[in-house]
């Protein structure tokens, strides 16, 4: 059922806006302008000096938009009417203006669809189905593809930010959570995992908390600890999940620089058993071999030699 | 009729073989972190790192404790190859090692209680004790603290160059110990000079 709604939708979406071509510069300059006037109230300066007296500050509080934030985002080319609706062209917002709220597959309709394959079978939908949307991790006015990053520690703090906001907050959990699910503590429950807080400023939780198979995208399937990888060398090896995680944007632009393998994770990380030099190791192992038997040939004709002589002694 | 004379006090040879076992923990640990595959775990990866971790913790207070213990006692003097000659008592004994050994000649440097280590010993156990070892204490050190480590190096991740020394001197050490056990079999008798490194005479 959900799956034909879904496809209905599809159908219905005038093709996913997601896939628009970016606005003109004359368009831009007209969206910039009707954001400008927003943000005359919906930024930290309108709070400060409202343009407008008798203004609910504590609601206006709760929806501030930073605009150079925004400006890099993904949508930080749109109009905020684009997806916030005509109703709040004018101030006074229209009464009715949050009914004609746009939802993400308004747009995203193609990706909504396989997100949604995903997300049913994740932690999230088993405890929260009714609660957890797009929105309650994705920030629409904050959120800049992976793609669009690149920098690995800007992907990284970007997104464990999301988990972190929640997992590592107990009022925020608290809000979220079924009744009576006490926040497990993020450190204890990670305790096995060596350089914890290292790892989490080096990958995202992500990578250990989706399923690893799939290699092309990754899945908005998010796994607790009884699913999630716990073994290290998914990473920690010559053939690293990380490539096809978090380096795979930067895959195209670096293949082995100084004859690392996986060298592309140099520039933000050394991740042994990872990133490690073939030419290096093999001079090494050469050398170590080396020694062995030479070692061992020297033992032989020390046994020879000896008992040639022991036997002419004899003699 | 064999000759006893006591040569290692209990000291050095308690520092020894724990130095050799926390060694030989962290080649075979280190080795399994470097070499990570999932298909052929020789340590699994998570277990090797917390071993290596402590093993390596050991290893830095039992080479502090080699430090002080030959300040206090004087047996530094021991490593230090004494001149003149060095270079052609060196050769001398590599020439033994060559081709001596093989004609039954005797050892040309046996060992005294004044004079442990033969030319050759001094130079190899004084760079791998006095130059190997605290590089790869160190260098170890800050890869159990990389919040030391400069952040970028180069445009790399600045962990990469203690890497690789911590890689090239452990590398050297595994090299040397292999060496090691092996002329350890070159004393009057194959066993002579294992037995001197547990009960501290040397006998000949």
């Amino acid at each position: 059922m959900r799956g034909a709604m879904a496809l209905l939708a599809l159908l219905a979406a005038p093709l996913a806006f997601g896939d628009d071509p970016p606005p003109t510069p004359e368009e831009l300059v007209k969206i910039r302008a009707a954001n400008a006037e927003c943000l005359s109230c919906h930024s930290e300066a309108g709070l400060k000096k409202p343009p407008k007296e008798g203004m609910d500050l504590k609601k206006l509080r709760s929806s501030l938009v930073h605009l150079d934030t925004f400006t890099a985002s993904d949508h930080g080319q749109m109009a905020c009417t684009k997806c916030h609706g005509d109703g709040y062209a004018e101030h006074p917002h229209a009464a009715d203006a949050k009914d004609e709220m746009a939802e993400c597959q308004d747009c995203h309709a193609r990706k909504a669809m396989r997100i949604e394959r995903q997300f049913d079978k994740s932690v999230h939908a088993e405890n929260l189905s009714d609660t957890f949307t797009c929105k309650t991790c994705h920030n629409a006015h904050t959120m800049a593809l992976a793609s669009k990053l690149r920098d690995p520690h800007k992907i990284v703090a970007q997104d464990n930010k999301i988990c972190l906001d929640c997992h590592d907050s107990d009022l925020a959990f608290a809000k979220m959570a079924p009744d009576k699910k006490k926040r497990p503590p993020i450190d204890d429950i990670h305790d096995w995992l060596p350089n914890t807080r290292l790892h989490w400023k080096a990958v995202r939780c992500v990578e250990c908390h989706t399923p690893t198979e799939d290699k092309l995208s990754l899945s908005h399937e998010i796994q607790n600890k009884d699913k999630a990888e716990k073994k290290c060398a998914t990473c920690h090896s010559a053939n690293s999940s990380l490539n096809a995680r978090l380096y795979r944007h930067l895959q195209a632009e670096e293949q082995n620089k100084y004859g690392f393998l996986n060298s592309v994770m140099l520039s933000s990380a050394y991740v042994v058993g990872a990133t490690r030099n073939p030419t290096l190791d093999k001079a090494l192992i050469a050398l170590f071999i080396a020694t062995v038997l030479g070692v061992i040939g020297h033992g032989i004709v020390r046994i020879i030699t000896t008992r040639l002589r022991r036997s002419k002694n004899h003699d | 009729m064999t000759k006893r004379v006591f040569m290692l006090p209990l000291w050095i040879r308690l520092w020894h073989w724990s130095n050799a076992l926390a060694i030989i923990v962290l080649s075979v640990t280190g080795i399994s972190l470097h070499f990570s595959d999932p298909g052929l775990p020789l340590v699994e990866f998570s277990l090797a790192a917390r071993i290596h971790n402590i093993a390596g913790v050991c290893l830095a207070v039992l080479y502090a404790g080699f430090v002080i213990g030959n300040i206090v006692s004087g047996n530094w003097w021991q490593y230090v190859p004494k001149s003149p000659g060095v270079i052609q008592r060196c050769l001398r004994q590599m020439q033994f090692y060559g081709s001596g050994i093989f004609k039954g000649e005797a050892e040309p440097f046996p060992p005294t209680p004044e004079v442990n280590f033969n030319a050759l010993q001094a130079v190899t156990y004084w760079s791998i004790m006095y130059l190997v070892m605290p590089v790869v204490i160190l260098s170890g050190l800050v890869f159990l603290y990389p919040q030391f480590a400069p952040a970028t190096l180069f445009g790399l991740d600045g962990l990469l160059p203690v890497a690789l020394v911590h890689y090239l001197g452990a590398a050297v050490i595994l090299l040397f110990m292999v060496s090691h056990i092996y002329l350890g079999t070159m004393g009057p008798k194959v066993s002579s000079l294992f037995k001197m490194m547990f009960t501290g005479w040397y006998e000949h």
